[in-house]
């Protein structure tokens, strides 16, 4: 099959309500959905308590974070692998090749993105803001609240960029989700498959719908950018 | 009466000694203006008397209850408002900010109406209402921190340089709803260089040269 027929068969397969296809796309948002949800709160909050308080090996532990940015996905996934394995230590959980497990994982991948960039974002906000709000009687928590709502646009640039990392990573998904048809087969691992089986029409529908994602996360990334700098 | 007085208050940047300050003492009701050439720690004195920045030494006293910066106790802090020479309002809406150190009081919401409404006819903000916060021109920012703090009735009210920057309308507007807190029973201190305010009668003058206060405050029994 050459390139043109592949991509026909590609957008009749897009425009065919193809179970497949969509059962693939909704294991990827629901799973990276799921992953932000959890990892948000922590993500947020852990940025926030890093940006406030003053506590020994804290620049120690920015370094760590922000070097965690860093970190490849299949090293993420070979070590969640590691602990989730029959030998491992939560091997007795019997997570490993599960939608749970790459939920796991893409808490992992995403909590340093949060945490860095929550941490930028109120080290960044406008010192008055907190002093107003101290003056004005609040205690810490209305002040840490007030603050991340005056920082809110940073905060959901943060979180599309999490997002859009998340939802294209393949080496965690992959090692610890194990590419089960219908089960933790998400975009990108079954684009990996299709490709390497040479069906690119499936490869392609679904890299079509995945670059439909990230761009729209990316707009949305560079709307809220934008906003924060107001 | 002295309401709020502190004592031996040192503040030091690096080498520099910007405060050192024998004694301070505020009386209730007074309203007072703070002079000094620019640089010589007026900020700084107004911050630490809201406890927004904590000296390097020093103790106060507010009424018949000592204190001190670590910490700066939050009973003091219902009583003390400071107000930014660049106040800064919050992403929300001009009710918001008023009605936000109600809210940190945990005044409910009947009362919290009524009170934004005052405070609303009392800065003649109703035409901002619907205007974002970030929108506003510099005086109607600072009629907004007024209002803000009105609403509280401070006991003591410190405003750093509210005409600075103003055009002479919003410099009028802003004289006149200070001067509305001076004739209420709060302890104003201004930190100022504008000549309208320190000309005002009810003020008594405040001067801070090499980090101290003189002459000094008249201070009455
Ligand atoms: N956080 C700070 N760190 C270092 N220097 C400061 C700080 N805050 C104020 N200063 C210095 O203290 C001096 C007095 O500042 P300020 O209280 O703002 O004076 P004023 O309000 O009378 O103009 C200035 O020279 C300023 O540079
Ligand atoms: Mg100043």
């Amino acid at each position: 099959m050459n390139l043109i027929d592949a991509t026909h068969a590609a957008l009749r397969l897009l425009l065919s309500a193809d179970p497949e296809l969509w059962s693939i796309v909704g294991v990827s948002l629901s799973v990276t959905l799921r992953a932000m949800l959890i990892a948000m709160p922590l993500g947020i909050g852990l940025g926030y308590l890093l940006a406030t308080l003053r506590f020994p090996g804290r620049r120690a532990l920015i370094v760590v974070v922000q070097g965690l940015l860093a970190s490849p996905t299949v090293v993420v996934g070979l070590l969640l692998y590691l602990l989730l394995s029959r030998q491992g230590v939560f091997g007795q959980l019997q997570l490993l090749f599960s939608q749970t497990a790459m939920v796991i994982g893409q808490v992992l991948i995403a909590l340093p993105v949060l945490i860095a960039f929550s941490l930028a974002a109120i080290q960044g906000a406008d010192p008055r803001a907190r002093e107003t709000a101290v003056a004005l009687g609040a205690a810490t928590p209305r002040v840490a609240w007030t603050m991340l709502v005056e920082v809110r646009f940073a905060l959901m640039a943060a979180v599309c960029n999490a997002f859009g990392r998340v939802v294209s990573e393949i080496g965690c998904s992959l090692m610890v989700g194990g590419n089960i048809a219908g089960v933790t087969r998400n975009m990108p691992t079954a684009i990996a498959l299709e490709t390497s089986k040479g069906d690119f029409a499936q490869a392609i529908a679904l890299g079509i719908v995945l670059l439909v994602v990230a761009l729209g996360i990316n707009s949305a990334f560079a709307f809220f950018q934008g906003e924060s700098r107001q | 009466m002295t309401l709020l007085g502190v004592t031996d208050i040192a503040k030091s940047f690096g080498e520099r000694r910007l405060l050192a300050i024998d004694t301070l003492t505020l009386s209730a009701g007074q309203s007072y203006v703070l002079t000094g050439e620019n640089g010589s720690g007026k900020s700084t004195l107004l911050r630490i008397l809201a406890g927004i920045d904590a000296p390097d030494s020093g103790h106060g006293l507010y009424g018949a209850q000592r204190f001190d910066w670590h910490p700066y106790p939050d009973w003091l802090r219902r009583e003390v408002i400071y107000v930014h020479q660049h106040p800064y309002l919050f992403h929300s809406t001009v009710a918001d900010n008023i009605v936000y150190g109600l809210r940190a009081r945990g005044v409910d919401a009947g009362r919290r109406e009524a009170l934004l409404a005052a405070a609303i006819a009392w800065a003649r903000l109703d035409h901002l209402l619907a205007t974002p916060p970030q929108k506003l021109s510099g005086g109607e920012r600072q009629r907004v921190a007024l209002a803000r703090a009105w609403v509280l009735s401070p006991k003591v009210l410190l405003l750093d340089e509210p005409t600075a920057n103003l055009d002479a309308e919003s410099r009028r507007q802003t004289i006149d709803l200070l001067r509305g807190f001076c004739a209420a029973e709060c302890t104003t201190v201004v930190a100022c260089h504008d000549r309208d305010v320190i000309a005002l009668p009810e003020m008594q003058p405040l001067h801070l040269a090499d980090g101290r206060i003189r002459p000094r405050p008249v201070a009455s029994d």
